[in-house]
């Protein structure tokens, strides 16, 4: 009994994981742009898709998978920032969201025109099992784990020390003070979006070897998930995401198996509503962004 | 932008009145002038009309971005789908208990969610469809979840001695042509009403409006119901039309839809989501696009209509209507 | 309802924000027929007693009387509709996109539909009401000097004419008393005129009382029976505008002593 809850906890974290890589950019996009990112989770996709067609089609290893995943989403990304992501800055709210449902829209279903709608299998990655303090955990799932540990530790790192980090703690405290020193805001939003959307990839290619099926639908749940993660967290704080990630990750994992498994992915929008109606700004400051 | 002004003296032949004739003749005559086809694409865009117009009552005059349509859409069509199957009702009770329904449930989640605003009222909403299909999933007692609501009779109604069945396309055509009819009448009166000035006034700027005695926070949750009660009265339409529900009426891309209808044909203009309608469903479904195609393209239009056509076709349509009305 | 009652009364006013106490226990009236005027230096509280005394914010204490009837507590629009109480905003001025005459109906609307659900009437009686809201309102465009504009969207004219809109839209519902949020600020010394001219008409011919924020000393001394000066959320000192302006402490809360 104890010992299912504890493993099930460990479950929730590396889904958890998952969550949090991903929404960890969206939150940082937010930051800068005031803006929801209702395409994000297609990022998370198209990194998915990319690995898959490098390990299917090109017949190369996970490892270049990865490469190849990233890499696409990153060019991707590039020219939707150019064409529309610096388009928002400074617009209205209603005007990012109706922009990135246009885009989620155009992604999306390019995929499943070019590929099909149906299921693929993913076939790539380390999914023996292994043994560590007595939990038996798949190889990905440890990756997982260590992957998300070592993004977070960067983007403190990033987001205190290098140029980009600054500029972007500049662009969220005051988008008019830039502006007036310098700070090219288009180009931040542009790179922090690019960013984002790698970070994104990244998430959906080392899942995939758990997940096994890739779809072109499977953003959207993604980006469902990833909303409710980023209010809970302080929208812009990349610490609150981090715990909120986490606690939607263990949070699901215990409604699947106490509850029912169906119930386990409207887990998210019922906290969110909840929460927006509960505390509006989230369970974490937004002051404290980045 | 008086409402009533209207040219003082007409100089050159007013074409209006002739125009509005000849619509209402195409309309009236379309069934047996294009295919069954064309036919069909003409119902689903009628169908789609109604929830457009309660959203175009919400965004285009209220001010407030909503996704929730496709929710109420769903409570409409299952409302009136379980009516149907469990009590065999006839068509105008469905359609009325929908539209109720669906209106009445808007209050209790209009509350809460008005209180927010911005892109959490949008998410919020965008909750609502989300939760609505889980409902629809998982209440397999009511809904038989997955598998769907099956076997929805076509309408039939009982007046007095008289009950028929509306059984063919082109007589559904007429129907859907009724209600969507009697729908762009509704939503023309509201906005033509003291109330629609209010409506125009929140969007414009609500603190002002408020200042002035407008309440508007009771505004907000009534245009909210209305639009909720526009967006039933449509579901049961698709109900009865496609003869199943599913949990898949509840889905994003529907709300989607709706907002292309009305920001597309024009916010905060009855015409343009009349004009909305035929164009971006009735057009896509007659050409029979693929699914994937035709969001790729749905896609396409938001980004044009964020960007660079931000008042869709209204400003089109308003010169051309100024323009066949004779020069002043 | 006493004719020697004080149209306004409020009392005790306390806000805080956090730790900041932007009003601290201020009292004051405004007597019927009369034009106050409330001034003080930047961030002495002015505005938040406004928002208080309107419905905008809610004060931590006190009590705000209109015309007898306690109204502490009361929505901003509840306020406007049911007390006859009117105030601008000194940024907040027009409906952008409508045009003139629209603004005004607007402005009297919810004081000639008794209920919210008459509003949504298309009758006889309704189209009735709104034609005499049509007139009355042309009638306040042409005093505000905009009939030649009355066509055109509020938000192609300039600040000040816009700020003439809303002048002319809160004398719509025949107003017992109305809140003057900077009246003056940011427009042309033509226009101040006009405004004068328009507070005054409003005042004598149809014995609407008001308070008056306003930095424009001139203009104080020249419309307000009686001023008021608060300083650091506390009232200072009350009296006729001439012993106000030559009142030691108030130099000194202007200067910053």
């Amino acid at each position: 009994m104890f010992s299912t809850l504890l493993e099930q906890v460990v479950n929730g974290i590396v889904t958890g994981s998952v969550y949090a890589i991903v929404a960890v950019g969206m939150t940082m996009i937010f930051g800068v742009l005031r803006a929801i990112n209702f395409a994000h989770g297609e990022y998370y996709m198209l990194g998915t898709f990319g690995a898959w067609f490098a390990t299917d089609y090109l017949g190369l290893s996970y490892e270049a998978s990865i490469v190849v995943g990233v890499l696409s989403t990153v060019v991707v990304a590039y020219v939707v920032g150019q064409l529309v992501m610096r388009r928002m800055v400074g617009a209205p709210a209603e005007s990012g969201v109706l922009a990135t449902l246009g885009v989620a829209l155009i992604l999306q279903n390019t995929v499943i025109f070019v590929f099909g709608g149906g299921y693929k299998f993913f076939s790539g990655g380390y999914i023996e099992p292994v043994s560590i303090l007595g939990f038996t955990l798949a190889e990905q799932r440890i990756i997982i784990l260590v992957v998300c540990l070592l993004v977070f530790v960067g983007l403190e790192l990033m987001v205190t020390y290098s140029r980009l980090g600054m500029a972007m703690r500049a662009v969220s405290q005051n988008v008019e003070c830039c502006g007036v020193v310098g700070i090219d805001v288009p180009q931040v939003v542009l790179r922090t979006f690019v960013l984002g959307a790698a970070l994104a990839a990244l998430s959906g290619v080392l899942t995939a070897p758990v997940n096994v099926s890739v779809y072109g639908g499977m953003g959207e749940l993604i980006t469902f998930k990833t909303l409710p993660i980023i209010i809970m967290g302080g929208l812009g704080n990349v610490r609150g995401t981090f715990v909120a990630a986490m606690i939607l990750g263990i949070a699901e994992s215990l409604v699947a198996t106490y509850i029912g498994l169906q119930y386990r992915d409207t887990v998210g929008f019922a906290t969110l509503i909840l929460m927006l109606m509960w505390r509006p700004h989230g369970l974490f400051s937004t002051q404290a962004r980045f | 932008m008086s409402l009533t002004d209207t040219a003082p003296q007409a100089r050159r032949r007013d074409l209006r009145i002739p125009l509005a004739a000849i619509l209402v003749v195409a309309a009236l005559a379309a069934p047996f002038i294009g295919t069954r086809y064309v036919t069909h694409s003409l119902i689903i865009a009628l169908i789609f009309m109604l929830p457009a117009h309660g959203l175009n009552l919400l965004v285009g005059y209220t001010g407030l971005l909503s996704l929730a349509q496709a929710a109420f859409f769903g409570i409409g069509a299952y409302t009136a789908g379980l009516l149907a199957v469990h009590y065999d009702t006839p068509f105008y009770v469905n359609l009325l208990a929908a539209g109720l329904v669906s209106g009445l449930l808007a209050l209790p989640l209009g509350i809460p969610a008005l209180r927010l605003r911005a892109t959490s009222f949008v998410m919020c909403t965008l909750g609502f469809v989300i939760i609505g299909q889980a409902i629809a999933k998982n209440w397999i007692s009511v809904t038989r979840g997955d598998m769907g609501l099956s076997g929805i009779p076509k309408p039939y109604f009982e007046l007095g001695p008289l009950s028929f069945t509306v059984t063919g396309t082109t007589s559904f055509y007429y129907l859907a042509l009724a209600v969507a009819a009697l729908g762009t009448l509704a939503a023309w009166a509201i906005v033509r009403s003291p109330a629609g000035r209010n409506m125009v006034a929140i969007r414009e700027n609500e603190t002002l409006a408020e200042s002035l005695g407008v309440p508007t926070w009771r505004y907000k949750l009534i245009v909210f119901m209305i639009s909720a009660a526009f967006a039933g009265v449509g579901g049961s339409l698709y109900a009865h039309y496609l003869t199943v529900v599913s949990p898949l009426t509840f889905q994003m891309y529907y709300s989607t839809t709706m907002l292309i209808i009305v920001l597309g044909g024009g916010a905060g203009m009855i015409s343009g989501t009349v004009f909305g309608s035929l164009l971006f469903v009735g057009l896509t479904e007659a050409l029979r696009v693929a699914p994937e195609v035709r969001m790729i393209a749905y896609g396409f239009c938001l980004l044009v209509l964020v960007f660079w056509f931000k008042k869709g076709f209204a400003p089109l349509i308003n010169r051309f209507w100024n323009a066949i009305g004779g020069s002043k | 309802m006493n004719a020697h009652l004080p149209i306004l009364e409020i009392k005790n006013l306390s806000k805080s924000y956090g730790a900041v106490k932007a009003v601290n226990d201020v009292s004051m009236h405004i007597n019927r027929g009369e034009i106050a005027g409330l001034i003080g230096p930047n961030g002495s509280g002015k505005s938040t007693f406004f928002d208080c005394s309107t419905g905008l914010a809610r004060p931590d204490t006190g009590k705000v009387v209109l015309d007898g009837q306690d109204i502490t507590g009361w929505s901003l629009n509840r306020i406007a509709r049911e007390g006859r109480m009117l105030r601008s905003f000194q940024k907040t001025v027009t409906f952008k996109a409508l045009d003139v005459e629209e603004n005004l109906i607007i402005a009297g609307q919810m004081f000639t539909f008794p209920t919210l659900a008459s509003t949504f009437g298309l009758g006889k009686l309704s189209r009735s009401r709104i034609a005499a809201l049509r007139e009355r309102a042309r009638e306040l465009i042409k005093m505000a000097g905009l009939w030649d504009v009355r066509h055109q969207p509020a938000g192609n004219l300039s600040g000040g004419q816009q700020k003439l809109i809303q002048f002319a839209s809160m004398l719509m519902p025949e107003p017992k008393l109305i809140l003057l949020d900077e009246p003056m600020a940011g427009i042309n010394p033509k226009i101040i005129e006009r405004v004068v001219d328009t507070i005054q008409y409003a005042n004598k011919s149809l014995g609407v009382s008001f308070l008056v924020i306003e930095h424009n000393i001139d203009v104080v001394t020249s419309i307000c029976q009686r001023v008021v000066v608060l300083d650091q959320g506390a009232k200072l000192v009350e009296g006729l505008p001439h012993d106000i302006i030559q009142d030691q402490r108030v130099r000194e809360a202007y200067l910053g002593g």
